[in-house]
């Protein structure tokens, strides 16, 4: 089946070269400054990462946060951090666990001079080396993650084919944490949730556009490079519109109505899918052709008869 | 190459694989079905031997409490009042547990709230994580050194021991880490005894020599083995408190080495749980003596027959440094014990003096009440007859079965091998919070659904349907392994995983559609693009959702709780809808199109 039978010319096609140019050098500007603003701003870790007690709590909705802080500074000897959750009386109290459980001072009784009612909706103590713990094994599923899919990749695709995914996968990944980085929004346990999940978006959208090149590399081994790039994005562009598309209306769903617990997630996601599409349409398509993909990659194939 | 005549009808299925689809479906949707019903809070109440309950009588004293009940089922002897308001089931329990102290013993528990016919085709309602449902979360540390340091402390003294008893001098013995001593001295010779010595009597223990020093360590499958037992041997002691604070549904698992993790769904008092968690273990043998003696105390055994001991037991549980059954001559169960040197003399002086003499093995369990005061219980677990003198290691025999053995050693090491448990996470979770957990959950889902359908039906209308059928069954498919899966749990993030699923989902049927626009601008006819179009989308869908699926793999091995939540969706998910993105879809546009031969349609 021989379709090299196309409506697009390639001239037609070549105002998509200097938008991929573009874009890619974009892109890799916009990586440098993420890495700088991780490098800069850091983390605000949460509670699953650096241990310690954080407690949501539900009083009325007279109470602000400046009638709660002093009371809770003054109990727990040490700043505790007082924010204001989703919905109106319902407080986020975070700060570092007191070992010895005698000299824990008791909630209900620090907050009894606000004179309410007060009601712990949810608590969590983690000890510090559970925290510490759980960066190693975060740090490390990542790292197990990329292993394999570096595997994959070279298992399926030609090196500097594969180079372009992986180097999409890193930029997405570097831009959602920068993110996190700069609005010192808390990165917890289901961020890094969204980050592995984005580990796996991005590729999937880079993978289809790198099976188009190796397919139309195969089909028009005459063509030059620039111009198969340009095709196989542009074939496949109303697809990754699509599913993009779908994947960020469930994101934003989430977003809107899956309440606190889920927002980090679905910002992360967001953030993601949308880099995700963006890069594999620019950095992703281009930096295998800086790198000097040739239609020869692909055109071993007539391996004499087999033994 | 545009063949219309080809030998091998086009488009067509097999009628098995109509079959097999319509199977699968119909299975995965019963199973799916109870979730969708959820469950009802209860109560179990379960009646102990040679008592009796009667429906009757419960739904009494429920009436006389105020407390309505949905309906009160009798299996054996089991009990279980389903309750219409959550809010009622701690005060049932409270109440029942009061009225029929004797009679029973009264759990929280749950109910699945699907029909009847239903539940009797033995499908279960998805489990619930505890961010869905509330309760209590524990992550317990076994402190694994104290252990290690206990073996050492064994080996050492038996060094001491036999240098002196060899006449050896200027031996040095040093505890370095954990699982390691060091013995120095000048002496080829006796050095070479010590290694044989430490050959011959403790073959767990690798000597390593340099120089002067030998380096006596713990083998690695040693440590292992060690490891495992005292998880193990935590693991039950946890399994059989929590059984006492009355929670059914509790989950005790291992989590990696050495980490426990409790789970309490429905308990909101962390403070009584942990007392119960935290409590300590202890064992002391005791002289049986005469009811009429001076000394005696008396104590009840697990038949809760009285045995009269000496106050002052002979020695303490923190003598002994291992326990293990095994099967001694003819068969017959008998346990092992391993005392350290000082329990050694104790226990021989003592045993020298009473041959022939019944000897009692007692085991008490601290804990804080709910004033937290301390409280102590005490059981006799054993009583023996002493054959002969005994030293820092001895056997009791006469423990009954291989599992009572078992069970003593257990109970013995518990008394002492045990290693310390810390509390290093406690997490609680409101009752009000799952509920609202599940309803936001499930409201984004709705949302996420609806609007992909939409979107779909619009953007490919002749084929948007398929799309929609398909994404539809994938979810029914999704909820259905969820259920049937042992072991799977729906978590919050689990959820999100559920949401994400959909959005990506449709993904395999856009590449399938996207290269049939493509063949069919080809000029194509209908028929042939949807044959050439399924053909040419799977490797780039199977390409696409490998390494989605690696991620979820990676996830799942490494994360825990929730976030194994989120990585099972996410894999089933792309499971499910490879399933029903190209086989299911691939079905029904057969049926429709398959035979469709016009060209330029528009999809």
């Amino acid at each position: 089946m021989n379709s090299t039978q196309t409506n697009y010319s390639t001239d037609k096609l070549q105002y998509l070269t200097k938008w991929r140019y573009a874009s890619s050098l974009i892109s890799i500007a916009l990586m440098l400054l993420s890495l700088t603003v991780i490098g800069v701003k850091g983390f605000n870790w949460g509670l699953d990462f650096t241990g310690g007690v954080v407690t949501e709590i539900q009083v009325d909705h007279s109470i602000t946060a400046s009638e709660i802080q002093p009371l809770m500074t003054a109990a727990y000897k040490q700043d505790v951090s007082v924010i204001s959750a989703s919905e109106p009386g319902r407080w986020v109290l975070r700060y570092a666990n007191i070992p010895d459980e005698n000299q824990r001072p008791e909630l209900a009784e620090v907050l009894a001079p606000l004179n309410t009612d007060i009601n712990v909706l949810n608590s969590s103590i983690v000890g510090p080396q559970v925290g510490q713990e759980l960066v190693e094994q975060g740090g490390l599923a990542l790292l197990v993650a990329m292993l394999c899919i570096m595997g994959y990749l070279s298992f399926r695709f030609e090196w500097r084919l594969a180079s372009g995914a992986l180097f999409a996968l890193v930029h997405d990944v570097v831009f959602v944490l920068a993110f996190f980085a700069l609005s010192q929004m808390e990165f917890n346990l289901t961020v890094l949730a969204a980050i592995m999940a984005i580990l796996g978006y991005s590729l999937n959208d880079s993978i289809i556009i790198a099976d188009r090149i190796r397919e139309q590399l195969v089909a028009k081994p005459q063509w030059n490079i620039t111009n198969i790039n340009n095709l196989a994005i542009k074939s496949t562009f109303s697809r990754t519109m699509v599913t993009s598309g779908t994947t960020l209306i469930t994101v934003v769903a989430l977003w809107i109505l899956g309440g606190a617990p889920l927002e980090g997630f679905s910002i992360a996601m967001f953030i993601g899918i949308l880099t995700g599409t963006w890069s594999s349409i620019s950095i992703g398509a281009t930096l295998p052709e800086f790198l000097g993909l040739k239609a020869e990659h692909y055109q071993v194939i007539p391996i004499p008869d087999h033994p | 190459m545009k063949s219309k005549s080809n030998t091998k009808p086009l488009n067509q299925y097999a009628q098995w694989k109509y079959w097999l689809l319509i199977c699968t479906l119909i299975i995965l949707f019963m199973s799916a079905l109870p979730s969708w019903y959820g469950e009802d809070p209860a109560v179990q109440l379960a009646v102990k031997p040679t008592q009796s309950l009667t429906v009757e009588q419960i739904h009494h004293v429920l009436q006389q409490a105020g407390i309505n009940s949905k309906r009160i089922e009798q299996q054996q002897d089991n009990l279980l009042v389903v309750l219409d308001d959550p809010d009622m089931q701690t005060q049932a329990k409270k109440t029942l547990a009061q009225q029929f102290e004797h009679q029973a013993q009264v759990t929280l528990a749950l109910a699945p709230a699907a029909p009847d016919w239903l539940l009797n085709l033995g499908v279960k309602p998805i489990k619930l994580g505890l961010d869905l449902r509330g309760g209590v979360q524990f992550l317990l540390d076994v402190d694994l050194d104290l252990v290690f340091q206990n073996q050492a402390v064994l080996v050492s003294d038996a060094v001491k021991q036999f240098v002196r008893e060899q006449h050896i001098s200027g031996v040095m013995v040093r505890f370095s880490t954990g699982a390691e001593l060091t013995v120095n001295s000048a002496s080829d010779d006796a050095r070479g005894q010590i290694r044989q010595f430490i050959g011959q009597q403790y073959p767990q223990w690798q000597v390593t020599g340099h120089q002067q020093t030998l380096s006596i360590n713990l083998s690695q499958s040693e440590q292992l083995k060690l490891t495992n037992l005292t998880v193990q041997q935590n693991l039950q002691i946890m399994r059989s408190r929590i059984e006492e604070l009355g929670i059914t549904e509790a989950l005790v698992q291992r989590q990696g080495e050495n980490r426990i993790r409790i789970e309490l769904p429905g308990v909101q008092d962390p403070a009584t749980a942990k007392n119960v968690i935290g409590a300590t273990a202890s064992l002391a043998f005791y002289p049986v003596v005469q009811a009429d003696s001076l000394y005696a105390v008396v104590m009840n055994d697990e038949q809760n027959k009285p045995v009269y001991v000496s106050k002052k037991p002979v020695l303490g549980g923190d003598h002994i440094i291992d326990a293990r059954a095994t099967t001694g001559d003819f068969g017959m169960a008998k346990v092992n014990i391993s005392l350290d040197a000082a329990g050694g003399k104790l226990m021989s002086d003592f045993s020298r003096d009473n041959i022939g003499k019944p000897m009692a093995t007692a085991y008490s369990e601290y804990s804080r009440d709910q004033q937290g005061k301390a409280k102590q219980t005490t059981k006799i677990i054993s009583v023996a007859t002493i054959q002969s003198q005994l030293g820092n290691r001895f056997e009791i025999t006469g423990a009954g079965s291989h599992q009572e053995a078992q069970q003593l050693a257990l109970l013995l090491r518990a008394g002492s091998m045990t290693a310390p448990v810390t509390i290093v996470e406690e997490r609680t979770i409101g009752p009000s919070l799952g509920a609202e957990n599940i309803v936001n959950g499930f409201a984004a889902l709705a949302l996420g659904l609806s609007a992909t359908l939409l979107f779909m039906a619009c953007w490919y209308r002749r084929l948007g349907w398929v799309a929609n059928v398909a994404l539809i069954a994938n979810l029914v498919m999704l909820f259905g392994l969820l259920a049937l899966i042992p072991g799977a749990v729906l978590t919050l993030p689990g959820i999100a995983g559920l949401v994400l699923t959909v959005g990506m989902a449709v993904d395999t049927n856009v590449l399938i559609f996207e290269r049939i626009k493509e063949k069919l601008a080809e000029g194509r006819s209908f028929a042939s693009a949807i044959d050439v179009g399924f053909d040419s989308a799977f490797s780039t869908i199977f390409d696409a959702n490998f390494t989605t699926m690696i991620t979820a793999v990676v996830l799942f091995s490494i994360g825990n709780g929730p976030i194994q939540g989120f990585a099972l969706t996410l894999g089933l998910g792309l499971l499910t809808s490879m399933f029903t993105g190209i086989f299911a879809s691939r079905a029904l546009i057969n049926l429709v199109y398959g035979r469709d031969t016009r060209r330029a349609i528009k999809v």
